[in-house]
C-alpha cells in the first residue's frame, strides 16, 4: 500500500453462530484515505463483520489492530472512541431535531449551565459542511429532509465526531441516481481528507466506482481482494458464486402436475411492483433477490397479512384473494415467516400451545387436552423434535427445533398452499436437511410451495422454477435445467454481461 | 419401537415434578408463605385476629375485588388494561340503584347492571380496536365518561336501595361461608377454567405474548380483544352487584381505585406486565394478601392513612420476589 498509513487490520477472524459460521478465518484491511468495498451475497458475511468492527457482536477468535492497538474485541464505546462510525441505512437520529441539534446532540454546546447556544451550534454546523461541500439548512428538521440528506447528515455527525472509519451499509439503496452521485462526491471529498471508509454494497458498478480496493466475502470466507484497477464486473460475479457441489443436494423428482395457483398483478407500490406468476401443483416455485427487492412484502401480500393497492389470487379456478391471514387460511394458504422470533412463535409458551394454535381438538367448548397432547406427540416424533416435555417453553429449544414447531404447526391442518420464507434461516445443517425433506415430501404429496430463500444452494436444490425479484418487480423466472448461481446472481444485480466493464 | 419412544416422551410430558423448587417457581406458593407470616405475626400481636368473624370478615371483604381482578387477570394475560373499571362499577351500582327506587325488580335491575358493565367494557374494547390505540389510554379516557354519566343520572345524590338486594349479602352457605366469597370463588374458577381449558384461553395467552404472530397463525385479533373486554366487564358486573347489595347504596365514586387495586393485585400474583403469561391463582392469593394485610394493620391499629403506603410497598415487594424467582431459579 503505497505510502498509505494502515488504520485498521483484522487478522484471522472467526464468528460462529449457532449452526453456522458466519465468518471464517477473515483478514482485513483499510489504510486511511482509501475506500474499501466489501461485496459478496446475502448472507456472505458483510453485516457480520460490520457488527464486529462497532462492537455490536465479538468475535470468536481473531485480533483486531486499531491504529496500533491490539484488541481481542470491541465495545460499541470503545469502536466510538477509536473513531468508528457506522452509518446504517435505517438511520438513527433524533426526527423531532434539528439538523444542528443532532450533529451536536450530547455535547451541546452551552452558554450558561444547560442553556444550549443554537447560534453557535448552527455557526459550527455550516462550518462542517462547508468543509465537505454539502448544503443542508442546520435549522431544518431532520423528520423534514430527504433520506439522501438524512444519509448524508449521518455522515456529517460522524465527521464532526473526529470519526476516522466510516463504515457505510448499502447507503445507496434507497436513494435516486442524482443523489447517489452526491454520495459519491462526498466520500471522495472524505478519503482525499485522508478518512479510511469501508463501503458495502451490492450495486456492483458504485464498487467498482468508487473503490480503491474490492474484496469479495462468501459464506464467510474472503475469496479474492483487488485492486480497483484491476478486476471487471464479471469477475466480481464470479467469485461471489461458484459453490462446491457437495453444498447442493439430490432433490427427489416430483410429480408436477396442473397450474392451480395463479398470482396477478400484485403491487404494493413502491415495495412491490405488478408481479404475477402461477405455480402448479406438487411445484416448489423459488423466488430469489437480494435482501430488500420485495421478496418478504410480496408473500405478506399473498397471505393478506399487509394490504396491497391491487392483485388477484386465483386457486383451482376460484378467486380467494386473502383479505387476512385468517381468511388465506381458511383457503389452505400458509405462511412460514422469515423472522420466526418476532412473527412466528410465542416465546413464553410452551410447546404445545406454539403447535396447536391454528386449531384446537375440542369437545364441544372444552379443549380436549388428552387428544391435543396426542396429536402434538405425533407431529414431535415424526419430525423428531428433540425437546424432554412438551410443556417447556418453546424459547429453550434449539432454532431447528423452534422451526420444525411451526413446521408442525401447519403440517396438522391441512393446508395445500405452503409459503416459506427463508425456512432454514438460524437453523443447523442436520435439522437443514430435514427441512428441506419435509418441504420435498409435502410437495410429493400434490401441495404447492413457494420459497423465499438467500441460501442460492437451498434455493437452486430445492426449486423447480425460480423467480427473481429485483426493486420489487419480478424481472425473470428460470427454469430448473437453466439456472445456475452466477446467472441467478446477474439477474439479481441486474447486471448483463452486455454492459461491459466501465474502468 | 416408535412406539416405545412415543410412550417415553408422553411419561416425560405428564410427569410434572413436583418437588419444592418446582413449587418455589410459583408465585403463588410465596404468597401464601407471606399470607402465613403475616397472619402468625397479627395473631401473635391481637389474638382476636383468629377470631371466627374476623376471618370471615376478610374472605368477605376481599370478595368484590376478587372478581374484578379474576377479569383483569384476562386483560393482563392478553396485554390489555381497563382502568375504567371503577368508573364503570360506580356508574352501574347507581343506575341499579334507581331502576329499584323506580320500581324494577331486583332482578332485573341486577341484569341491567351486569349488562351495563359489559357493555362499557366492550365499548372500551372496541374504541382501542378501531383507533389502534392502547387500552391504557381509551380506558384513561372512558373513565371520565363513564363517572360522569353517573354523576348526572343521580345528580351526585347518594341512591339507598333500602334494604333491597340484602339477601345475597348477609346469607352464608351452612351459616359459615358468606355467599360474596363463594360468588368471588366462582368468578376465580371460570377465569382459571377460561385460561387453561378453553379456545379462546389459549387466545388470550397467544395474543398477549405476540399479536403479531397470533394475527399470522389466523386469530382475529381484533374480535378477542373485545371479548376479552366483554368477559372482564361481565365479571366487573357481578362484582358491582355484590358491591351494593354490601353497601345498600350507590355512589358515583361507588367503586373509585378497584381498578388499581386489581391491577395491583395481578402484579402480585406474577403476571408480568408485559403480558403472554401468569395464572388466576396467583390473583388469588394477591387479592388474598391485599385482604389480610388491611385486616391486619387494623388489628395492629396501625395509623388507617398509613395502609395506602404498605399497598404501594407491598407491590413494590411483589415486583422484587418476581425478579429474585426469576435471577435463582430461572422461573418466569
Amino acid at each position: 500500500m503505497k505510502n498509505k498509513q494502515l488504520i485498521l487490520k483484522l487478522s484471522s477472524i472467526t464468528k460462529n453462530y449457532p449452526g453456522t459460521r458466519a465468518l471464517d478465518n477473515v483478514s482485513f484491511d483499510l489504510c486511511a484515505g482509501e475506500v474499501h468495498c466489501l461485496v459478496g451475497e446475502n448472507g456472505a458475511g458483510k453485516s457480520t463483520l460490520i457488527k464486529i468492527l462497532s462492537g455490536a457482536e465479538n468475535p470468536d477468535t481473531g485480533e483486531i489492530i486499531l491504529f496500533s492497538n491490539s484488541y481481542s474485541q470491541l465495545t460499541t464505546a470503545q469502536a466510538i472512541k477509536m473513531r468508528i462510525a457506522t452509518i446504517y441505512q435505517d438511520v438513527d437520529l433524533v426526527e423531532s431535531l434539528t439538523v444542528a441539534d443532532n450533529i451536536f446532540l450530547g455535547s451541546e454546546i452551552c452558554k450558561q449551565a444547560m442553556v444550549v447556544d443554537r447560534k453557535e451550534q448552527e455557526k459550527k454546523t455550516i462550518e462542517i459542511m462547508d468543509r465537505l461541500r454539502i448544503k443542508i439548512n442546520p435549522t431544518m428538521l431532520v423528520s423534514e429532509l430527504s433520506t439522501a440528506d438524512k444519509q448524508i447528515l449521518q455522515i456529517v455527525k460522524a465527521i464532526f465526531r473526529d470519526a476516522e472509519i466510516l463504515i457505510m451499509d448499502e447507503p445507496t439503496s434507497s436513494l435516486g441516481f442524482e443523489e447517489t452521485n452526491a454520495l459519491m462526491d462526498l466520500i471522495r471529498n472524505l478519503v482525499s481528507q485522508g478518512k479510511g471508509i469501508i463501503y458495502i454494497s451490492h450495486y456492483l458498478k458504485e464498487v467498482t466506482e468508487i473503490g480503491d480496493r474490492i474484496t469479495v466475502l462468501k459464506d464467510g470466507r474472503v475469496v479474492n481482494s483487488y485492486e480497483k484497477t484491476k478486476v471487471s464486473m464479471n469477475q466480481l460475479i464470479q467469485d461471489m458464486v461458484g459453490r462446491s457441489a457437495d453444498l447442493f443436494f439430490f432433490k427427489e423428482k416430483t410429480d408436477i402436475q396442473d397450474e392451480v395457483l395463479s398470482v396477478k398483478h400484485f403491487s404494493q407500490k413502491p415495495l412491490v411492483k405488478d408481479v404475477s406468476f402461477s405455480v402448479r401443483k406438487g411445484e416448489i416455485f423459488g423466488i430469489g433477490g437480494m435482501v430488500g427487492s420485495g421478496r418478504t412484502e410480496l408473500v405478506a401480500l399473498l397471505f393478506g397479512a399487509e394490504k396491497k393497492d391491487s392483485g388477484e389470487l386465483i386457486y383451482k379456478n376460484r378467486v380467494i384473494t386473502p383479505s387476512s391471514p385468517s381468511r388465506a387460511i381458511r383457503s389452505q394458504i400458509c405462511l412460514i415467516t422469515e423472522d420466526r422470533k418476532v412473527t412466528g412463535l410465542f416465546l413464553d409458551r410452551p410447546v404445545i400451545e406454539n403447535i396447536k394454535v391454528v386449531d384446537n381438538e375440542m369437545h364441544k367448548f372444552i379443549l380436549n387436552v388428552k387428544k391435543e397432547n396426542l396429536s402434538v406427540f405425533k407431529i414431535v416424533n415424526s419430525l423428531d423434535i428433540h425437546l424432554s416435555n412438551i410443556n417447556q417453553d418453546i424459547e429453550s429449544l434449539s432454532g431447528g427445533n423452534q422451526q420444525k414447531c411451526i413446521l408442525g404447526r401447519w403440517l396438522s391442518t391441512n393446508m395445500d398452499v405452503f409459503i416459506f420464507d427463508e425456512p432454514t434461516k438460524g437453523v443447523d445443517v442436520g435439522a437443514k436437511q430435514e427441512i428441506y425433506k419435509i418441504i420435498t415430501e409435502l410437495a410429493k404429496q400434490g401441495n404447492v410451495i413457494i420459497i423465499i430463500s438467500s441460501d442460492m444452494p437451498e434455493l437452486i436444490s430445492l426449486s423447480d422454477r425460480i423467480g427473481v425479484m429485483r426493486h420489487g418487480e419480478m424481472v425473470k423466472i428460470f427454469d430448473k435445467d437453466e439456472v445456475t448461481e452466477h446467472v441467478l446472481i446477474q439477474e439479481y444485480l441486474g447486471y448483463q454481461e452486455k454492459t461491459k466493464v466501465i474502468k | 419401537m416408535n412406539k416405545t419412544k412415543e410412550s417415553k416422551t408422553e411419561v416425560k410430558a405428564l410427569n410434572t415434578k413436583m418437588t419444592l423448587v418446582n413449587f418455589l417457581k410459583n408465585q403463588w406458593f410465596l404468597l401464601l408463605i407471606v399470607v402465613i407470616l403475616i397472619a402468625g405475626f397479627t395473631g401473635a400481636k391481637n389474638e382476636r385476629f383468629y377470631n371466627k368473624e374476623n376471618l370471615l370478615n376478610i374472605l368477605d371483604q376481599i370478595s368484590v375485588l376478587g372478581l374484578v381482578a379474576a377479569g383483569t387477570t384476562i386483560l393482563i394475560i392478553s396485554g390489555n388494561f381497563d382502568i375504567s373499571i371503577g368508573s364503570i362499577i360506580g356508574l352501574s351500582t347507581c343506575a341499579m340503584a334507581i331502576l329499584i327506587n323506580n320500581g324494577f325488580s331486583e332482578i332485573s335491575a341486577m341484569v341491567i347492571g351486569v349488562l351495563i358493565c359489559i357493555i362499557c367494557s366492550s365499548l372500551n374494547g372496541f374504541l382501542s380496536v378501531l383507533f389502534h390505540t392502547p387500552s391504557f389510554i381509551i380506558t384513561l379516557a372512558m373513565a371520565g365518561v363513564y363517572h360522569g354519566l353517573a354523576l348526572s343520572i343521580t345528580e351526585g345524590i347518594i341512591q339507598t336501595i333500602y334494604g333491597k338486594m340484602e339477601g345475597i349479602s348477609g346469607a352464608r352457605l351452612f351459616g359459615i361461608l358468606p355467599y360474596l366469597f363463594i360468588v368471588s370463588l366462582i368468578g376465580y374458577l371460570f377465569v382459571h377454567f377460561l385460561l387453561k381449558y378453553t379456545q379462546l384461553g389459549r387466545r388470550i395467552f397467544a395474543i398477549g405474548d405476540n399479536a403479531r404472530a397470533a394475527f399470522l397463525a389466523g386469530i382475529n385479533v381484533n374480535l378477542n380483544k373485545i371479548l376479552f373486554f366483554a368477559i372482564s366487564g361481565f365479571l366487573a358486573g357481578i362484582a358491582a352487584v355484590l358491591l351494593l347489595s354490601r353497601l345498600g347504596a350507590a355512589l358515583p365514586d361507588t367503586g373509585a381505585g378497584l381498578e388499581l387495586r386489581a391491577i395491583g393485585a395481578v402484579v402480585i400474583g406474577g403476571v408480568p406486565i408485559t403480558g403472554g403469561m401468569g395464572n388466576v391463582l396467583g390473583t388469588f392469593f394477591g387479592v388474598l394478601l391485599m385482604g389480610v394485610i388491611s385486616n391486619s394493620l387494623n388489628m395492629l391499629r396501625v395509623n388507617p392513612y398509613l395502609q395506602e403506603v404498605f399497598y404501594g410497598l407491598l407491590i413494590i415487594m411483589a415486583v422484587a420476589i418476581s425478579s429474585v424467582r426469576y435471577r435463582w431459579f430461572g422461573a418466569k
